[in-house]
């Protein structure tokens, strides 16, 4: 387990965080402060608001109440907060989002040029070097639909370091890839985790999350049920739950199946 | 020999000869009835007429006329009065279709609402009542006496008065050639310098041929200047009559609104779809990277939704442009109105049709011969179905 605790303000503070899609309530009293360098690994059944969660992070999603304090910067109706928080934040997608009238070397320099204003060959030779880093330096200038699924999400994992984050949210990165293209998307996030970089990431995948996690965080129903490092969340057994509920049993079901290898056996809890 | 007709190539190839072979003997056999019928009414068919002179006037013409012409020579006006009025009701029409369409993809509930009464009333009445209305009303604008003035613009009956600047045509065609380059050159620029540039850079030089375009056109105005003469000419009074800038006759204005406006409740619709079809997706990516909402708007939501609207609004295009035939309605002396006045006149029916077909044909193949090429060179690489 790789963890790197600095001290002085966390990378991310989230207090009594709120959120409603019209009257549904999407995200309740989330509490949650995530330390530089620290890995996080979100998991919960479908429309538990993981993804609510972390889009709240850069404001995709606006929050309702609490507060989401982000390197020191509270996120609030301030644009230019706002965008000093996603200069900061990079953050990849299940369905990659590359933008697909640009090679992937324009993907990956057309924000450091623009917002970072980058000089052309400067942002180009940090593109070059990400794209070597995911392992696809011959593919640069292709156009997004002439990759792969796994060659597209580490394309976007490319895009979005190229910006230089301090933090990297990834909303399940490898939900949508063929079951064989999984490891070379984790293979780049591990890496990634090693090299110390800020992570929270939604994902089902246990090998992951017990290999690079410093927490992993349960949610269902717009709460946070259970935080715990992977040996202690992983091996607590069923008949310690504290209560009978279906979401309780999830939990449960969720861990016994990661003790299993073959990753099919919960194929079915990705979406 | 049996073997031979099993053959695919050669069965392909039968099958096409006789395919042309048989159109094209019923059109030769269109052509010899149609000749003896004419001889048997003592009409003399032929484009000699062509170079007769055509004793009539038109009301409308971007270029000389006198009745003495020759019909070329009016086919020609009419021709070109119908690519201008088909090029400002198309420039008119995109201008009020994007802002429709804009409001319509807006989050603003009451520029929602507006964009989509636009669309419902434009879109559902039919275009000669359009044609008709917008006539009337300008019919029953003021007398020069007592027209409406706005920056020296002014609105009559007699048609709209605009200031217009005092050159010689031909310096008021080369400007007008530097203005379309200004506008053409920096998109040209912004295509061919993509991955030389910076996009700081880029801009720049963008701007500044621009502007380059822009003083070019100035300087041939002023160079062009009738000499004694202000700049602009500001129509005026004069006893009863109006003199001096330019005048746009009712007719024509009327087919440009109408146009503009029907068209554009069409266009609006395109370019809503064009803007939908943007999945939210890259959107995120693109707001997530910081990006600055104007930002995500040209460089990912425009250049996305303009790939899936062009192939329709190319189709669009073609359709406003057959629409510029309503200028018969109120008498605007377009292509088809001329051809209609030549048959009256002349006689001349079928080759007066042909000619008018044919100039269609041309004017709306070259429109799609262009808008292909757009297409094609702004088209996304590789297969879009792959995930
Ligand atoms: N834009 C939205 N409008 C309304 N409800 C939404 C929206 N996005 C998500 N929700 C609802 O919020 C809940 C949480 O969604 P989400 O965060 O996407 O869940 P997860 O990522 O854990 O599957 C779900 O019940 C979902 O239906
Ligand atoms: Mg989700």
């Amino acid at each position: 387990m790789i963890s790197t605790n600095s001290t002085g303000e966390p990378a991310l503070r989230i207090e009594n965080l709120d959120k409603y899609y019209g009257t549904f309530h999407a995200l309740r009293g989330i509490n949650l402060s995530v330390k530089r360098g620290e890995k996080i690994v979100v998991c919960g059944p479908s429309g538990s608001g993981k993804s609510t969660m972390i889009r709240c992070i850069n404001r995709l999603e606006q929050h309702n109440g609490g507060r989401i304090v982000v390197l020191g910067t509270e996120l609030n109706d301030d644009v230019g907060n706002i965008d000093e928080i996603r200069r900061e934040v990079g953050m990849v997608f299940q369905h990659f989002n590359l933008f697909p009238h640009m090679t992937v070397l324009e993907n990956c320099v057309i924000s450091s040029m623009i917002v970072r204003k980058q000089p052309r060959a400067q942002a180009e030779a940090t593109a070059r070097r990400y794209l070597e880093k995911v392992r696809i330096p011959e593919q640069a200038l292709k156009y997004p639909s002439q990759l792969s699924g796994g060659q597209q999400q580490r394309v976007a994992i490319a895009r979005a370091l190229c910006m230089q984050p301090q933090i990297m949210l990834f909303d399940e990165p490898t939900s949508a890839l063929d079951p064989e293209m999984v490891s070379e998307v984790l293979d780049v996030m591990v890496t990634l985790a090693s090299e110390g970089m800020t992570m929270i990431c939604v994902t089902h995948e246990m090998g992951f999350a017990r290999r690079v996690a410093d927490r992993v965080l349960f949610m269902d129903g717009g709460e946070i049920l259970e935080e715990a490092p992977p040996d202690e969340f992983f091996t607590s057994s069923a008949t310690s739950a504290p209560d009978n509920s279906c979401r309780r049993c999830w939990a449960i079901d969720w861990k016994q199946r990661s003790e299993c290898v073959t990753p099919h056996a919960f194929r079915h809890l990705h979406d | 020999m049996v073997s031979l007709l099993r053959n695919q190539k050669v069965h392909n190839a039968l099958l096409q000869v006789l395919y042309v072979g048989s159109i094209a003997a019923m059109v030769l056999a269109g052509i010899v009835i149609a000749r003896r019928n004419l001889a048997d009414q003592g009409i003399t068919s032929g484009f000699d007429f062509l170079f007769k002179s055509t004793g009539w006037d038109v009301n409308f013409s971007l270029l000389p006329a006198t009745a003495n012409d020759p019909y070329w020579w009016y086919f020609l006006i009419g021709i070109i009065n119908t690519l201008f009025l088909g090029s400002v009701g198309l420039i008119l029409a995109t201008i009020v279709g994007t802002i429709v369409g804009l409001a319509r993809t807006s989050s603003n509930d009451l520029a929602r609402l507006l964009g989509r009464t636009y669309v419902d009333i434009f879109r559902n009445i039919p275009l000669i009542l359009q044609v008709f209305f917008w006539y009337a009303i300008i019919t029953h604008l003021p007398t020069p006496r007592s027209a409406h003035e706005a920056w020296g613009f002014l609105l009559t009956s007699r048609g709209l008065y605009i200031p217009f600047p005092n050159v010689g045509s031909a310096a008021f065609a080369a400007a007008t050639v530097a203005v379309i380059a200004a506008i053409v050159l920096p998109a040209w620029l912004g295509r061919t310098s993509r991955l030389a540039q910076p996009i700081g850079q880029r801009h720049t030089i963008q701007f500044a041929a621009a502007a380059a375009a822009l003083a070019c056109s100035a300087i041939i105005l002023a160079l062009g200047r009738l000499p004694d003469t202000p700049l602009l000419d500001f129509p005026a009074l004069q006893g009863l009559n109006l003199r001096g800038g330019l005048r746009i006759p009712p007719e024509f204005a009327t087919l440009a609104i109408a146009i503009a406006i029907y068209g554009g409740s069409y266009i609006a619709e395109i370019v809503r779809g064009g803007f939908k079809s943007v999945g939210t997706g890259q959107v995120e990516a693109a707001l997530s990277l910081g990006l600055s909402p104007w930002r995500v708007f040209t460089l990912v939501r425009l250049p996305l939704a303009l790939r899936a609207m062009l192939p329709i609004l190319a189709n669009q295009y073609v359709w406003l442009m057959k629409a510029t035939t309503m200028g018969i309605a109120v008498g605007l002396t377009d292509f088809f109105m001329i051809v209609a006045l030549t048959i009256n006149h002349s006689g001349q029916t079928l080759e007066a049709i042909g000619i008018l077909m044919a100039g269609f044909l041309a004017i709306n193949l070259s429109l799609a011969a262009v808008f292909n090429r757009i297409n094609k060179a702004i088209a996304l690489k590789g297969n879009q179905l792959r995930g």
